[in-house]
């Protein structure tokens, strides 16, 4: 078989005392696009931040490629490719859209090609061409959002990581998002989306995994139809 | 009564050019690290001790630009170390800010008494940069001070460019807003914070070797500015260099200027006074945002 791009095995990791994720495994293939929901607070941002190497996890391992990541640093990580467009606009806000895209590429992987990746992250948010000069902290939402996986982009990731890129915009700006999305996913760079909204990553991926009291619980693919009432159930039980 | 007006500003802008160079490293340490280090003021008086052995005839009598020179890369070393000892291993505890207090002000105990065994009771005082007075604008006023007082917004002014137009000082900006997002675009971040505390370092070991100048060097020396550069970073707002730069130069006239009315022994009073009344109306001080 061949070594899969992303190997999560039996994760478990928490904060202090308590534990969050309960032994997750998922394997992601080369190619492809998975999508991780769940209700909040059960361990997706987590799982998120274990696999960059923000937190360590207590047992289990990471493969990227069949190289061991979960001992990394986050900045060995970023340096192999995997990037994490983390949650909730975290931007350097003092300072342009401009410079957080330039600091995008601070890898030297990334520097060589930030030139080709300038002109492809305005071709994809045109608006943020417009507003290279503005201040980050002025933006609205949307821009926001668009900013951060501008800065993902300019990594040059092998693989990206985006945390609920959907979260709290409008519905025209969030199928803006997701047109974004698709059409990175056309150029080849494989993801995990995590979101709340099944609709929103059914579009988007391959591979679907519901993440419940830190652990996977279900796994289908996105082609899989769904009705409105089994979506209530995963998220309530039986209704 | 006449009041010399000239006098008053003279010192005061002394003062705050050596307290602006204090409270600036004090207050990189802080935007990028999220802590202070209160070992900060011994940095200063071990400028002034090791610019003293190396320029002084009863010591080493290399020069005084030696001594500045050697001064200042022996502080940068000692920035370095001091981040590695008595910071970085508490990095991953959440009460980072209350321990390194702890362990920052012990060094500072430690490194006092030691600059005490080895340098004695006996006051120093170092060679002026330039000896004499001069007279500009038709004010007298020692030559060092002048010294003093137009390089210290030369070296801010460096500080300024190096974090604005370098890429290492927007990554040490980006670090200071967004540690977490700093990590995941492959900062170092470890790096940039030991590179932030040997430049604050270093600019007290020079502040250090200036004062040494025109005041005696004491194994305390340090201690009454690290005081001063707390109130200026608090007083022009945390967070915000530029803040901190205004704040300095408020406070160091303020202080001249009640050491001029009221005298040395009140002014310590005084100054608290303004600080804590100017603090009821802007919490977060001249220039800091929540």
């Amino acid at each position: 078989m061949a070594a899969m791009l992303l190997d999560i095995g039996g994760v478990e990791v928490g904060y202090g005392r308590t534990q969050v994720l309960r032994g997750v495994s998922i394997q992601v293939a080369e190619g492809t696009h998975i999508g991780l929901f769940g209700p909040n607070g059960h361990g997706k941002t987590t799982l998120l931040r274990t696999i960059s190497g923000l937190i360590k996890p207590w047992r289990g391992e990471i493969r990227l490629r069949d190289e061991l990541i979960s001992d990394k640093a986050p900045r060995e990580i970023v340096e192999l490719g995997l990037i994490h467009v983390p949650q909730g606009n975290q931007l350097f806000r003092e300072m342009t859209v401009l410079e957080n895209l330039t600091l995008g590429a601070w890898t030297e992987r990334a520097r060589a090609k930030a030139k080709d990746n300038f002109e492809r992250v305005y071709a994809l948010f045109p608006r943020l061409a417009e507003r290279r000069s503005q201040f980050a902290r002025t933006l609205s939402g949307g821009e926001r959002q668009m900013l951060s996986i501008a800065v993902g982009l300019m990594c040059e990731p092998r693989m990206l990581m985006l945390d609920e890129p959907s979260l709290g915009l409008a519905p025209k700006l969030k199928d803006e998002v997701a047109e974004a999305i698709g059409r990175i996913a056309k150029t080849g760079v494989p993801f995990i989306l995590v979101d709340q909204d099944i609709e929103f990553l059914m579009g988007l991926t391959d591979q679907l995994y519901m993440i419940d009291h830190g652990e996977v619980v279900l796994e289908f693919a996105s082609g899989q139809a769904l009705d409105h009432r089994q979506i209530m159930e995963m998220y309530f039980g039986t209704v | 009564m006449t009041v010399d007006v000239p006098a008053i500003i003279v010192s005061g802008v002394v003062l705050a050019s050596l307290y602006a160079m204090m409270a600036t490293g004090l207050a990189l340490v802080w935007n990028t690290l999220g802590i202070f280090n209160f070992a900060h003021g011994i940095f200063m008086t071990l400028g002034a001790y090791i610019a003293w052995t190396i320029s002084d005839e009863a010591g080493l009598g290399w020069g005084l630009a030696g001594g500045f020179a050697i001064a200042v890369a022996t502080m940068i070393g000692g920035g370095l170390a001091t981040y590695g000892l008595l910071v970085k291993p508490f990095q991953n505890r959440k009460d980072i800010v209350l321990v390194v207090v702890m362990t920052t002000l012990a060094g500072s105990f430690f490194l006092e008494n030691t600059g005490r065994l080895i340098w004695g009771p006996r006051l120093k005082q170092l060679q002026r940069v330039v000896e004499g007075t001069v007279q500009p604008l038709g004010v007298s006023i020692s030559a060092h001070e002048l010294v003093i007082i137009i390089s210290t917004p030369l070296i801010l002014l460096a500080l300024y460019a190096f974090l604005r137009w370098t890429r290492t000082g927007s990554a040490i900006r980006a670090i200071a807003q967004n540690q977490d997002s700093a990590l995941l675009i492959g900062i170092n971040v470890p790096r940039l914070y030991a590179l932030s505390f040997a430049l604050s370092a270093g600019l007290a070991g020079l502040a250090g070797a200036l004062l040494g100048g025109i005041r005696f060097i004491v194994p305390n020396m340090g201690s009454e500015p690290l005081l001063k550069a707390f109130i200026v970073v608090i007083f022009g707002g945390l967070g915000s260099l530029g803040g901190t730069i205004v704040g300095a130069y408020v406070i160091g006239l303020i202080e001249s200027t009640s050491t001029y009315f009221v005298g040395i022994y009140w002014t310590n009073a005084v100054m608290f006074a303004i600080f804590i009344f100017i603090l009821i109306f802007r919490p977060t001080g001249l220039f800091g945002r929540n």
